[in-house]
């Protein structure tokens, strides 16, 4: 199966920047559909294939994840310490872990996670798109499915594992900061602790927060990719990363549509 | 791969490690939430009703004392218009709620609604699951229109109570002239009476009712004044009285022999009337002589020379 991209030049030259637009998104979606069905192939998981998915796990997540989740700490401890502190100055004590929960958790980790990962791949595209732009033209036309299973598909499963994964583990860290800037040491808050955030965490907010979570781990390992191929494919030549605006697009889109169903 | 790397195995075994570790943390976070949620807790159903619902939502705490017994599971409006709230509560912290425990549903002014149970009597017997109470509502924030209606009927009367021309004013006003006529010659009298004249008129009236009384005083008490006389009356009407006295009593006596005299002619009725009984026997003899005489005479008249043709002729 070789899927073709096809180009045709539009006569109208009104029409050509829409019809480009719309190309390019449907490449994407094509070629994200196609990596997607690769990585739930079972006949794509080779030994040399896992072998590269550990490597790309390695060095999108394993590298990152401790300073990315003391940067995170950081940042959220300082957030979490004004959130509290300008609670407990309106006597609203009571909404601060609620707020910490709802902004910290929910909204700004996924994303973070999400946005640093996609500059690291983004960056690691096109180290690749340099790479492809050495084949010879007649190849680039067309999607090397062995190319995208071998080279493609386990960096792309390494990136939206490493979204997961960092926004996972930096949640859980400002869970436990949370708790330990509100009640100390005492494991006594715990029971009230853990209500709350059952409270926050009900079955709309968990569906919310999850889907929220794997869609952006979808887009920040599919969106840079296409983008790196088709900029190979057309030898576009930018200074800008290829996809990057279309990234913060879709991420944007994504965050709004999930405040949008959360909270209207 | 530089020597610095590590090995492919090595690699391929921190991926592996990195897989396991976030499969964990996702069961735990996952189980965690669920803990939170409160699904493997047994739990007992209880049924508020109320007829306001607002501000409640669903995961909502049932609190006792402050601290969360239960939790909202569902809110639907029943057939009678009622909004009835299905509470979770753990068999483990059922025992705070009694029979005899009420429940309230407070809205404030900032911030959430709460539901609070009150249980007076911990020694009453527990609330049976299933059980169906009513929510007692304390909702400040639908107090205050009421509040604000209130302060603002009473801050127009108010102003109509201190305006220019109000009642209060015209009475603190006369309230004013009456103390400064109190203040006057005549004191409070000038104040009650309304001016100086009249004050003046009622001591004149004083005056002239205590000369009054000190010559009414004269002609009754005084010197042959009108009790001494009254007093001589009384005596002469005593004497009249004695006097009275002695001609009724020479009255009864002659009432008495007035009846022995009538005791006397009773006598002689009955006599009269005895002479009466034989008067007529006497009459029925004359009558019976008179009837034999007159028999005799007709005997004589049909005797000869004395008979005579009675035959009557007729022409």
């Amino acid at each position: 199966m070789q899927p073709q991209t096809t180009a045709h030049a539009p006569d109208n030259p009104w029409l050509e920047a829409p019809l480009r637009h719309v190309r390019s998104w449907w490449h994407m979606l094509h070629v994200g559909s196609v990596v997607l069905v690769l990585a739930l192939s079972p006949g794509s998981y080779t030994k040399a294939f896992r072998q590269r998915t550990a490597q790309h796990i390695y060095t999108s997540t394993w590298q990152v994840m401790p300073w990315f989740t003391a940067l995170t700490a950081l940042l959220s401890l300082v957030l979490i310490r004004i959130v509290v502190v300008t609670a407990l100055s309106y006597g609203l004590s009571q909404y601060a872990l609620q707020m910490v929960v709802r902004v910290l958790v929910l909204e700004l980790i996924p994303l973070s996670a999400a946005l640093f990962v996609a500059l690291r791949a983004g960056l690691a595209f096109n180290a690749g798109a340099m790479g492809m732009a050495t084949q010879p033209a007649a190849a680039q036309k067309t999607l090397d499915l062995n190319h995208l299973r071998d080279h493609l598909t386990p960096r792309v499963l390494a990136d939206a594992f490493a979204v997961l994964a960092l926004a996972m583990l930096s949640s859980v860290v400002i869970l436990v900061l949370a708790y330990l800037t509100v009640y100390g040491l005492s494991p006594w808050g715990l029971p009230g602790f853990t209500r709350t955030v059952g409270q926050v965490f009900d079955l709309p907010v968990s569906l919310g927060f999850i889907l929220k979570t794997l869609f952006f781990s979808l887009a920040v390992a599919v969106v840079p990719m296409a983008a790196s191929l088709e900029a190979a494919q057309h030898r576009i030549t930018d200074t800008i990363q290829p996809g990057a605006v279309r990234l913060f697009l879709v991420l944007f889109l994504l965050e709004a549509t999930s405040l949008v169903v959360k909270y209207v | 791969m530089t020597t610095t790397e590590p090995s492919m195995t090595h690699i391929e075994r921190r991926a592996k490690r990195l897989l396991l570790l976030m499969a964990a943390l996702v069961a735990g976070f996952v189980l965690y939430v669920m803990v939170a949620r409160g699904v493997f807790e047994s739990t007992q159903q209880l049924v508020l009703i109320s007829d306001d619902s607002e501000g409640v939502i669903v995961g909502m705490d049932l609190t006792f004392s402050g601290f969360p017994i239960g939790r909202v599971r569902r809110i639907e409006l029943a057939p009678d218009g009622m909004a009835r709230m299905v509470i979770d509560v753990p068999h483990k912290q059922a025992h705070w709620l009694r029979s005899s425990s009420i429940f309230t549903l407070e809205r404030g002014m900032v911030g959430d609604t709460r539901i609070r149970a009150y249980s007076g009597i911990l020694s009453d017997p527990p609330l049976p699951p299933d059980s169906e109470r009513t929510l007692l509502r304390g909702d400040t924030s639908a107090e205050v229109p009421r509040l604000v209606a209130s302060a603002r009927a009473l801050l127009e009367n108010l102003e109509a109570m201190t305006g220019t021309e109000s009642p209060l004013n015209a009475s603190l006003g006369q309230l004013k002239t009456t103390t400064e006529r109190m203040n006057g010659r005549y004191g409070v009298l000038t104040g009650v009476m309304g001016s100086d004249n009249n004050a003046k008129q009622i001591i004149q009236t004083l005056e002239r009712t205590n000369s009054l009384l000190a010559k009414t005083e004269q002609r009754m008490f005084g010197s042959g004044g009108l009790a001494d006389t009254t007093q001589a009356t009384l005596s002469s009407g005593k004497a009249a009285l004695d006097q009275l006295h002695n001609v009724l009593s020479d009255t009864r006596n002659t009432l008495k022999n007035v009846d022995a005299v009538l005791a006397e002619a009773q006598a002689v009725g009955v006599n009269a009337r005895i002479a009466s009984t034989d008067l007529g026997a006497l009459r029925a003899e004359v009558e019976a002589s008179l009837r034999r005489l007159s028999q005799l005479t007709d005997e004589i008249n049909r005797k000869w020379p004395f008979a005579r043709d009675t035959e009557i002729k007729l022409p």
